[in-house]
C-alpha cells in the first residue's frame, strides 16, 4: 500500500512529474491497456486536449442536482424505516431497561453508576425533560408497560430513531465526498437503510445508535477535512478538523468502542504525517512541526476538553445520593447529597465492633468450635478456634478492639490509620491471631485463629495487627473507612474468600491470611459499634456535602467504568464470539410476547451481511493480487483507479478492522450488536467494491486546489448499464431479505412456527416460539 | 513503508515496464536482505536509477551503490566485515575459545548439580512424569511430551523406579535411590550446549569473535540460565532448541548466495527440525516459529521482487521452505505424540480428561453393544458435556435435601452404573418394544432397586433456583410415582434411523423429567466426601444443551436376537488423538488462571523486579533470580536499538541518507534479527491471561543477551582489538562479580543474612534473607542441633487429644522461634505452604482431573446476573426470565 499512498500524496503538488507522465505516458497507457482487462480508463482519451485549468468539482449541475434528490430521497425512506410503529411494543424492550432507567436517574438527580460514558444518556434525559417526562418511572423489567405508567417513552425512542435515520444520509454524504458514483453511495446508503440489525437497535431506547451516528460524523468530518488538504491551515481546513476532532470525542462520550473511531482516524493521520514529513513534500521542519502541532490541539486537546466537559455535566446533574453509591469511594460518596457516608462514627480503642468483608459481605466470626486436627487431604492444622466468615448478624460477630500495648492505656482514644491493634472477640474471650501454618483449604496462605485471653500471652507478637485505612480519612469510622488488616509478625492480610468450609465449621466462609497484600479483596469495613450509633453520639456533627475537585471525580469514575467494564466476563445465552458476528452466527432475543406470539430477535440482513463479507474477501485479494504483481513490475490497475481503492475503499476497510478486530482482545461477554459500527463500514466497503467491479474509471480530482496546486486533469468515471444492473440486483436481494425478516425486527406481527423455521437460515438463531 | 525510494519510482506516475530493460536492470546486488527488518534500499534505489527519478538524494545513493557494485561484483558488501578463516579448522582460534568457555559452562552448570537431594519445585511434576512414562499410565499435561520423554529415558536407563512419584517437594532422593542425578544431567548438559551455541549464533552472523565470546560468557554466567538448567525442568531443553534453531537459520543465510546447494539444504532442513523440536518442548516454542516464519515470508517478498529470478526459481524457493519450515516440523511435532501414545498404552489419571472413545485406546475396553435399545434393557449411561463419566448410583444417601440415595456421575466402569429401563408405570413389556424419541421411560437402578427420581428439592452443591436434586427413590417391587419419570428426546442422531429410535452410542438424548420439566444435567462440581466427591447431578430448567445430553453407552437385554446389529466407539486413530489431546492441551492451558505467590507479568521482567522461590530447607534456599547486570545490559541493548532505529527511519524520511558505507545494514541484519525473536518471544506474553512467571521470560533474553553482544560489536567498532579485548574482559567481570554475589541463591548454598540483604538489588525482591544465619558457623551449630531426633507430630496424632497436640506444637514453634532452630515441626508448617506452591506451581500440570473444574470455562447459563452495572451482562437476567417465564 505504501507505494500509492507515496505517489497519491505528491500528485497533487508534483505536477510536473505528473506531466512528465503525460508525455511519456501514451506508451505506457497502451500497454497497461494489454495487462489490465478491466479498468481501460476512459479518461486516457481525453487527457491530452483536457483543460489546463483549476477546476473546483468536477461534478455537472445536473449531476449534483440528481444526488441531492437520491439523497433526500434515501433520507426519507430512511426515516420511515426507523419511526414505521416506533410506538410498538409499549413494553420495556431488552436494554430500555438501563438506558430508560439511566435518563430517569438523571432527571432525578441522583447518581448512579454505568460502565458507559454519559453523553447518550443524558441526551435521552434532555430529549425526556424536552418533552415533559420527570422520571418517575424506572423501567425496571423487560415487559413493563409503558401506558399504564404514563411514560412518553416514544419521544424517548424517537432521539434515537431520527439519529439512526441521519446515518443514512451521512453514509452517502460520506461515499460521495470520497469521489464515488451516485450509484455506489445509493447503494452503501440503501444497505444501512434496510439492514435488520440496524432497524433494531436504532428503534429502541439504546445507545447504539448515537454511536454510529457520531461515528459517521467523524468519517465524514475527516473525509471533508482530508479534501482540505492543499490550503492547510486555511479557515475550512480547521474547521473539519475540529468537526473531527468533536465527532471523535462525542463518540467516545457515547461508548468506549468511540476509541476504535479514534483509531482509525488516528492513523489515516499518523499516516499522513508520515507522508508530510517525507522530504520530497518540501516542508521545513518548522512547518512540519506546526502540522503537528494544529493537528494536535485539534485532534487531541479538543477531544479530551470535549469528553471531560460530558463528565462534568454529568457531576453536575448528579448531586444526589443514589443506587451508584456504592461503587465509588468513600470520598466520592461525600459529595452527594444524603449520602450514608455522614452515618459513621469513629471508633475508639474498647469499642466492640463489627468488621465486615468488602466484597463478599460477611462478618469476621468466630466460635468456639476449634480446626479440625488433621484435614481430609492429610495435612495437619493447629486445631485452634476457628474464624469464620459469617453472613448473618450474630453475637460471635463483635470484636473488641485494643491497643497493642499491654496496660491499654489508649482506651477512649480514636483509632488511627496505621495503628498497630489487637482483637479481642468477645464471645470466647480470646485474641485474634495468624501464624505460619497452612490454612483450611489454601495451603499458600495462613490459618488464622484465636489464642485464648487467660493464657501465658506467650503469643503476644502473633496477636498484633496493623491497620491499614484504604479509604475514608486517616481515623477509623465506621461504614466509611476500608481497611486491611496486616498482621505484624508474618506480614499477611486478613482475607477471606467464597469457598465454603466443610461441616465442621458449618459451612461457613474461609478466612485467612494472604501473602498477597496488596489485592483489594484484603479490605474490611466496620460496621457498626455494638450499643452505639450516629444519631446518638454524633447527632450535633451532621455531615455537610463535601466538595471534591472535578479531575477527581472523573479519574475515579473513569478507573471504576474500565474495571467494571473488564469485569463483566460473565457468560450470558445470547453472547457470542466477535469471530461469529460477520457470518451472523447468532442472534440476540430482544422481547418476546406470549399471547401474541410476537417477539423482537435482533438479528442482521443474512443476506446483505453476507455479500458485505464477501466484499471484503475481495479487497484482500485484490490488494494482495496488486501488491504482489506490482512487485514483480506489472501494474494492473490504472493508477487514480487504484488510488481510489486503496485511499478510500481502503479508509473504509480499515475502519472496519478497528472496529471489528479489538474485539478479539476483550475478556469480557460480548454481543452481536458490538457488531453495528463495524457493519456501517462493511457496507460502504460493500458499494465501493461494488463501484470498483463495475464501474470504469473515477471521478476526479474531487480535492479542493490549493495555491501550489496546478492545473489537473478532469476524470469522469462511467457508470455502464451492468452497474446499474447489478446494484440493482443487490439492492433487490436485500430488500428481499430485509422485508423476509422484517417481522423479527419490528416485532409487530406474529409469525407462526413454520415461518420461524422457514427464517432460521443457521441452526444457532434461536428463535422463541419455534416449535 | 519498507522504504522512501520506491515511492520515488511511481511518482513518475510511469508503470517501469522492467522486462525489456531487464539486461540492463540486472546490475546485480550479490547481496540480498533478508531480514524483514532490514531496508532493501540497494535493489529499489538501482531501479529508480532507471527510472526517470528527479531527486537528487536517491541519485546520490544510486551511485555510489553502483560503485560498490562494480567495485566487488562477486562479494557481498557484507562479507567484507566478515572474518576471513585461513586456519584449519581444528587449529582455529575460535575453536579453543569456544573450547574453553564450554569448558567453564560444564563447571558452572554442572557443580553440586546432586545438591540438593530432595525434589525441588516443578521437579514434582516432571519427574512425576518421568515414572508415569516408564509404568506406562497415561497422564494429561498442558505441555508437549518431547522434553518429558527425555527425562524419562534417562531416568529409564540409570533404572530410575517407577514407584517412586515425586510427590511433593522436599522428598528425598537418597533413600529410594533415585537416579536424580543423571536426570538432572540430561537438562543441565543441555544448558551446557547453548554457551557455544550463543557463541556461533553470534560469530556466525558475522560479528567479531569478542562479540561472540562476550554473549557465550554472558550466557554463561546468567544465574537465572544457570538455576533454571541444574532442576529437572523444561526449560533447558526449550531454550537449547530454540537457540539451535536461531543457530541453524543463520548458518541458512548465510548460504544465500548458493541456493539450493547442499549445505543451503541442509541447514533449512535443520532449521525445520530445530522448529519442531522446540515446539515439542513447549507452546512457548510457537515464538521462534513465527519469528523464522516473519524472517521467511521477508525472504520469500525479497525474492519476489527480484526480477531476476524466474518465477519458476521463486516457486522453488518457495518450496523448498514450505517444506522444510512447515511440513519438517509439524511431522516432527507428531512424531513426539506418535511416541507418547505409543509409551502411554495403560490408562492413568490422565483419562479424565479425555473422551470416551480416546479412554478405548487407554486398556479400557467396551464389549460391542447391540444398536437398538428396547425396554427392559440393562444400560449404561454416559454425559456427553463433560468426560465426568457414568450416571451412578449407590447405597449411599445425601445429606442434604431429602436425604434418599445419591445419584452421581463416576468415572470408572462399574456395575453400578447399569440401570434397566422400564415403561412409563414401571412395567417391561413382554418380547422386544424398542424406545422412541419421545417415549416417556423410568430407569431402575439394578443394584438398589431405586429409580431415577427427581423433585422439589435444592441440589447438594448447586445453590441456583433452576436446578433440583436427583435422587434414587422406591425399593424392590415399589410402584413407583410420577416424579420418576422421565422423557427421552433424542437431541442428535447419527442417522435418520437413530433419529427416531434410541441407539447405543448413536442417538444422543436429553432426560427431560415428566413433572417438572426439567432436564437431567451434571457439570463439574463436586460432591463432598459423604459421595466420595463424585460429580453432582441435578435437574436443570433451561440448562445448556450440552450437559444434558447423554447416551447409551453398553446395552443387554436377554432377549435381543442373536444377530442383533452391534456397535461399538469407532478407535481414534494417531490423528483423531493428537488432535483431541492437543485441545484438550490447549484449553487446560488456557484456564490457568489461578493467581500464584510467585506468577508476575510481562511488563515486570525486562526489569527483574521479582524472582521465584524454587525450594527453602536448613537456612537455604534456592530462588530463580537474573543476574542484574546481565539483565539491565540486554534490557539497555533493546532500548538503544528501538532508539536507533527509530531515529534513522525518521531521518530516512527527512531524506538523509545514513548508510555509513553498508555499515548499517550489517548491523540491522543481524541485531534485527534478534530483536524481531525477542519481540516474538516477549510481547506475545501480554495477551496470555494465563498465571505466568520469570522463567517465561528466559528465551527473550537469550536474544537480548545476542542483541548486546551485537551492540557491543557496534560500539567496539572502530576499537583496536587490544581494547576490545580489555572491554570484554571487564564486562565478563562485572557480570562474573554478579553472578558470584548471588551464587548461594542459584546453588541453594550456605549464606549469611548480611551479604544476603547485600545482594538485593530492588526490594522488590522478595526471599527473605532472615532464614539466614549471621555466620557460616552457625549452619555447623544448627547440623549438630539438627541430628537430635524429635518426635515427629505426623506420626503419632491419632492417640492424643486436639488440645494437646495444639500445645505441643505450640511449644515446639515458640521454642523453635526462640532458639532458631529449625525443627520438624516448623518444617511441617513451613513445607505446607511450598507444597502448595509446588501444587499450583507454575505451568501447573494438572494430574487430578478433579483440578480441571478450575478450568471449566462452561459455566451454566442460569447465573443470577444481579451486578447492576453492565447493560450487557444485565441483558442477561432479563432474558433469562423471558426464557423461563
Amino acid at each position: 500500500m505504501g507505494l500509492a499512498r507515496s505517489h497519491a500524496a505528491v500528485v497533487d503538488v508534483e505536477d510536473e512529474e505528473h506531466k512528465a507522465t503525460l508525455a511519456t505516458g501514451s506508451e505506457s497507457t497502451l500497454r497497461q491497456r494489454s495487462t489490465g482487462p478491466k479498468h481501460t480508463s476512459s479518461a486516457d482519451t481525453t487527457k491530452d486536449d483536457a483543460p489546463k485549468k483549476v477546476i473546483t468539482s468536477v461534478f455537472t449541475q445536473t449531476e449534483k442536482y440528481n444526488s441531492l434528490l437520491t439523497l433526500a430521497g434515501l433520507t426519507a425512506v430512511a426515516i420511515f424505516s426507523r419511526f414505521y410503529k416506533i410506538y410498538a411494543p409499549d413494553e420495556v424492550v431488552f436494554d430500555e431497561v438501563h438506558f430508560g432507567k439511566f435518563a430517569s436517574y438523571y432527571l432525578r438527580g441522583s447518581y448512579f453508576f454505568d460502565v458507559h460514558p454519559p453523553l447518550a444518556k443524558m441526551m435521552l434525559a434532555a430529549m425526556g425533560y424536552f418533552i415533559g417526562y420527570d422520571g418517575h418511572f424506572l423501567f425496571d423489567n423487560i415487559g413493563d408497560k409503558y401506558n399504564d405508567n404514563n411514560v412518553p417513552y416514544i419521544g424517548l425512542r424517537a432521539l434515537p430513531a431520527f439519529l439512526g435515520a441521519m446515518t443514512v444520509p451521512l453514509v452517502y454524504m460520506t461515499m460521495r465526498e470520497a469521489g464515488f458514483p451516485i450509484l455506489t453511495c445509493a447503494l452503501a446508503a440503501f444497505f444501512v437503510i434496510f439492514d435488520n440489525m440496524l432497524v433494531t437497535q436504532t428503534r429502541l431506547i439504546l445507545l447504539d445508535s448515537m454511536l454510529v451516528f457520531f461515528m459517521m460524523c467523524s468519517i465524514y468530518s475527516y473525509v471533508r477535512f482530508y479534501k482540505t488538504r492543499n490550503n492547510p491551515f486555511s479557515l475550512k481546513w480547521w474547521s473539519w478538523m475540529i468537526a473531527t476532532g468533536v465527532s471523535i470525542a462525542m463518540t467516545t462520550s457515547v461508548k468506549m468502542v468511540g476509541l476504535f473511531t479514534v483509531a482509525t482516524i488516528g492513523v489515516a493521520v499518523i499516516w499522513d504525517l508520515w507522508e508530510l514529513l517525507d522530504i520530497r513534500r518540501r516542508l521545513t521542519m518548522q512547518q512540519f512541526l506546526n502540522h503537528f502541532y494544529a493537528r494536535a490541539i485539534g485532534l487531541i486537546l479538543i477531544p479530551v476538553v470535549v469528553y471531560l466537559f460530558w463528565f462534568y455535566v454529568h457531576f453536575a446533574i448528579l448531586t444526589n445520593s443514589g443506587p451508584g453509591d456504592d461503587f465509588m469511594s468513600t470520598e466520592f460518596q461525600e459529595t452527594l447529597k444524603g449520602n450514608t457516608m455522614a452515618d459513621g462514627i469513629y471508633v475508639k480503642y474498647g469499642d466492640n465492633i463489627t468488621i465486615r468483608h468488602k466484597d463478599t459481605s460477611v462478618y469476621l466470626h468466630s466460635h468456639k468450635h476449634n480446626y479440625p486436627l488433621r484435614y481430609d487431604d492429610g495435612r495437619i492444622s493447629s486445631a485452634g478456634q476457628q474464624v469464620t466468615g459469617y453472613s448473618h448478624e450474630d453475637p460471635n460477630n463483635l470484636w473488641q478492639i485494643y491497643s497493642d500495648s499491654v496496660d491499654n492505656t489508649k482506651i477512649g482514644k480514636q483509632v488511627k490509620d496505621k495503628d498497630v491493634i489487637r482483637l479481642l472477640h468477645v464471645a470466647t474471650s480470646s485474641w485474634l491471631l495468624a501464624h505460619d501454618v497452612a490454612s483450611p483449604t489454601m495451603t499458600t496462605n495462613e490459618e488464622i485463629t484465636t489464642y485464648s485471653s487467660e493464657e501465658d500471652g506467650s503469643r503476644f507478637n502473633e496477636t498484633t495487627f496493623q491497620i491499614i485505612l484504604e479509604s475514608g480519612g486517616d481515623k477509623l469510622r465506621t461504614m466509611a473507612s476500608n481497611f486491611k488488616l496486616l498482621h505484624q509478625a508474618t506480614k499477611v492480610a486478613v482475607w477471606t474468600h467464597s469457598q465454603k468450609l466443610p461441616d465442621w465449621a458449618f459451612d461457613q466462609q474461609e478466612v485467612n491470611g494472604n501473602k498477597n497484600i496488596v489485592q483489594k479483596s484484603n479490605l474490611w469495613l466496620s460496621d457498626n459499634i455494638e450499643g452505639k450509633n450516629a444519631s446518638e453520639i454524633d447527632q450535633e456533627s451532621v455531615k455537610a456535602v463535601k466538595s471534591r475537585s472535578f479531575i477527581l471525580k472523573f479519574l475515579e469514575l473513569q478507573g471504576k467504568m474500565i474495571s467494571h467494564n473488564a469485569g463483566l466476563t460473565e457468560s450470558h445465552p445470547y453472547q457470542s464470539a466477535p469471530i461469529e458476528w460477520p457470518f451472523l452466527a447468532k442472534g440476540i432475543s430482544f422481547w418476546t410476547e406470549n399471547d401474541t406470539r410476537k417477539q423482537i430477535y435482533l438479528i442482521g440482513n443474512p443476506l446483505g451481511m453476507w455479500v458485505a463479507i464477501a466484499s471484503l474477501a475481495v479487497i484482500i485479494g485484490v490488494s494482495g493480487a496488486d501488491l504482489l504483481s506490482r512487485r514483480r513490475g506489472f501494474y494492473p490497475l490504472n493508477q487514480d483507479v487504484q488510488k481510489r481503492f486503496y485511499y478510500a475503499t481502503g479508509f473504509f476497510f480499515i475502519g472496519w478492522m478497528f472496529h471489528y478486530f479489538p474485539f478479539f482482545l476483550m475478556g469480557r461477554a460480548l454481543f452481536l450488536h458490538h457488531y453495528m459500527p463495524a457493519l456501517v463500514f462493511s457496507y460502504m466497503v460493500l458499494a465501493a467494491v461494488h463501484g470498483f467491479i463495475f464501474v470504469e474509471g473515477v471521478d476526479g480530482p474531487i480535492s479542493d486546489p490549493g495555491p501550489e496546486t496546478r492545473p489537473r486533469q478532469v476524470q469522469r468515471a462511467i457508470v455502464p448499464v451492468i452497474a446499474y444492473a447489478t446494484g440493482a440486483l443487490l439492492m433487490v436481494i436485500h430488500l428481499g431479505s430485509f422485508l423476509f425478516f422484517a417481522p423479527l425486527s419490528y416485532g409487530t406481527s406474529a409469525i407462526d412456527v413454520a415461518g420461524l423455521a422457514r427464517r432460521k437460515f443457521l441452526p444457532q438463531w434461536d428463535f422463541h416460539f419455534a416449535k | 513503508m519498507r522504504n522512501g525510494h520506491s515511492s520515488a519510482v511511481d511518482q513518475t506516475g510511469v508503470p517501469v515496464y522492467r522486462g525489456t530493460q531487464a539486461a540492463a536492470a540486472t546490475r546485480e546486488s550479490s547481496l540480498e536482505h533478508y531480514s524483514s527488518s532490514t531496508t532493501t534500499t540497494t535493489r529499489d534505489a538501482a531501479t529508480a536509477h532507471h527510472s526517470l527519478d528527479k531527486n537528487h538524494h536517491s541519485k546520490k545513493a544510486n551511485d555510489s551503490d553502483n560503485d560498490d557494485n562494480d567495485k566487488d561484483k562477486d562479494s557481498s558488501r557484507l562479507t567484507k566485515f566478515k572474518s576471513r578463516r585461513s586456519l584449519p579448522w581444528y587449529q582455529s582460534r575460535e575453536l579453543q575459545i569456544v573450547s574453553a568457555i564450554t569448558l567453564l559452562a560444564f563447571i558452572v552448570r554442572l557443580w553440586a548439580i546432586g545438591y540438593p537431594d530432595s525434589v525441588v519445585f516443578d521437579e514434582v511434576h516432571f519427574g512425576g512424569f518421568a515414572s508415569k512414562y516408564l509404568r506406562g499410565a497415561f497422564f494429561m499435561d498442558v505441555h508437549p511430551p518431547l522434553a518429558k520423554m527425555l527425562i524419562a529415558l534417562t531416568g529409564w536407563l540409570f533404572g530410575l523406579d517407577s514407584s517412586f512419584g515425586f510427590k511433593e517437594i522436599g522428598m528425598d532422593y537418597i533413600e529410594p535411590k533415585v537416579p536424580y542425578i543423571p536426570m538432572r544431567l540430561m537438562c543441565g548438559l543441555m544448558g551446557v550446549a547453548v554457551v557455544p551455541m550463543a557463541f556461533y549464533t553470534v560469530r556466525n552472523s558475522g560479528h567479531s569473535i569478542h562479540a561472540a565470546t562476550l554473549a557465550a560468557l554472558l550466557v554463561l554466567f546468567e544465574n537465572s540460565l544457570v538455576t533454571q538448567s541444574r532442576l529437572i525442568l523444561l526449560d533447558s531443553p526449550l531454550i537449547l532448541f530454540t537457540a539451535f534453531t536461531a543457530l541453524a537459520w543463520v548458518n541458512f543465510h548465510n548460504q544465500r548466495q548458493n541456493p539450493f546447494s547442499d549445505d543451503w539444504f541442509i541447514w533449512l532442513f535443520l532449521t525445520g527440525v530445530g522448529l519442531g523440536l522446540s515446539g515439542s518442548v513447549k507452546w512457548v516454542g510457537l515464538f521462534i516459529i513465527a519469528t523464522i516464519g516473519t524472517s521467511t515470508i521477508g525472504q520469500l517478498w525479497d525474492l519476489w521482487g527480484d526480477l531476476k529470478i524466474t518465477p519458476r526459481s521463486w516457486l522453488n524457493h518457495f518450496i523448498a521452505r514450505a517444506v522444510c519450515l512447515i511440513v519438517v516440523p509439524v511431522a516432527v511435532y507428531m512424531l513426539m505424540f506418535e511416541i507418547h501414545f505409543l509409551i502411554l498404552r495403560n490408562g492413568g489419571d490422565g483419562d479424565g480428561f479425555m473422551s470416551a472413545p480416546f479412554q478405548m485406546s487407554l486398556g479400557h475396553s467396551l464389549k460391542d453393544s447391540p444398536l437398538s435399545v428396547a425396554y427392559g434393557a440393562s444400560v449404561s449411561i454416559r454425559h456427553q458435556g463433560t468426560k465426568g463419566g457414568y450416571l451412578h448410583s449407590h447405597p449411599s444417601v445425601y445429606e442434604t435435601g431429602s436425604k434418599q440415595q445419591q445419584i452421581t456421575l463416576y468415572p470408572h466402569k462399574d456395575a453400578n452404573n447399569d440401570w434397566i429401563i422400564q415403561k412409563k408405570d414401571g412395567s417391561i413389556p413382554e418380547g422386544l418394544e424398542y424406545i422412541k424419541h419421545g417415549d416417556v421411560i423410568r430407569l431402575m437402578h439394578i443394584f438398589t432397586h431405586k429409580r431415577l427420581h427427581s423433585h422439589d428439592h435444592k441440589p447438594p452443591m448447586t445453590e441456583d433456583e433452576n436446578h433440583f436434586e436427583v435422587s434414587g427413590y422406591g425399593y424392590k417391587d415399589f410402584p413407583g410415582d410420577a416424579n420418576d419419570e422421565w422423557r427421552v428426546e433424542i437431541v442428535e442422531s447419527r442417522d435418520e434411523e437413530s433419529g427416531k429410535f434410541l441407539h447405543t452410542l448413536d442417538s444422543k438424548f436429553k432426560l427431560v423429567h415428566n413433572n417438572m420439566n426439567c432436564d437431567l444435567f451434571s457439570h463439574k462440581v463436586k460432591l463432598p466426601k459423604w459421595a466420595f466427591e463424585q460429580q453432582e447431578v441435578t435437574c436443570m430448567r433451561s440448562a445448556v444443551l450440552a450437559k444434558t445430553t447423554w447416551v447409551i453407552e453398553s446395552n443387554a437385554h436377554p432377549s435381543y436376537p442373536a444377530d442383533a446389529r452391534l456397535v461399538n466407539y469407532k478407535k481414534p486413530g494417531f490423528l483423531g488423538k493428537f488432535l483431541e489431546l492437543n485441545k484438550v492441551m490447549w484449553d487446560t492451558n488456557a484456564g490457568l488462571v489461578e493467581s500464584h505467590p510467585y506468577d508476575s507479568r510481562p511488563s515486570a521482567w525486562p526489569l527483574l523486579k521479582r524472582g521465584i522461590s524454587f525450594w527453602g530447607k536448613d537456612q537455604k534456599h534456592i530462588y530463580l533470580i537474573g543476574n542484574p547486570i546481565i539483565w539491565s545490559l540486554s534490557t539497555v541493548a533493546i532500548v538503544l536499538y528501538v532508539a536507533i532505529r527509530g531515529l534513522l527511519f525518521i531521518r530516512d524520511k527527512r531524506g538523509y541518507n545514513d548508510d555509513f558505507n553498508g555499515l548499517r545494514e550489517y548491523y540491522e541484519l543481524s541485531g534485527g534479527f534478534f530483536f524481531m525473536a525477542w519481540t516474538y518471544h516477549y510481547f506475545p506474553f501480554y495477551l496470555m491471561d494465563r498465571q505466568l512467571f520469570l522463567h517465561h521470560y528466559l528465551p527473550a533474553l537469550y536474544f537480548a543477551i545476542l542483541l548486546f553482544s551485537v551492540t557491543f560489536d557496534l560500539l567496539c567498532r572502530f576499537i583496536p582489538n587490544r581494547i576490545r579485548l580489555i572491554a570484554v574482559v571487564l564486562i565478563t567481570a562485572i557480570a562474573v562479580y554478579s553472578f558470584r554475589t548471588r551464587a548461594p541463591l542459584t546453588y541453594g548454598f550456605e549464606w549469611t543474612r548480611t551479604e544476603c540483604e547485600a545482594s538485593k538489588v530492588l526490594k522488590t525482591w522478595d526471599y527473605d534473607c532472615n532464614q539466614y544465619p549471621d555466620t557460616y558457623a552457625q549452619y555447623t551449630v544448627n547440623a549438630v542441633a539438627n541430628t537430635t531426633p524429635i518426635e515427629n507430630t505426623n506420626n503419632n496424632d491419632n492417640n492424643n487429644a486436639i488440645i494437646d497436640a495444639f500445645e505441643r506444637i505450640n511449644d515446639e514453634l515458640v521454642v523453635s522461634e526462640g532458639e532458631g532452630v529449625v525443627d520438624d515441626v516448623a518444617d511441617v508448617a513451613a513445607a505446607a505452604p511450598q507444597e502448595a506452591e509446588a501444587a499450583v506451581a507454575e505451568d501447573a500440570q494438572i494430574t487430578d482431573p478433579a483440578e480441571s473444574k478450575l478450568h471449566d470455562a462452561d459455566i451454566d447459563p442460569t447465573f443470577d446476573f444481579e451486578i447492576p452495572v453492565d447493560n450487557d451482562v444485565d441483558e442477561n437476567a432479563e432474558v433469562n426470565e423471558k426464557s423461563s417465564a
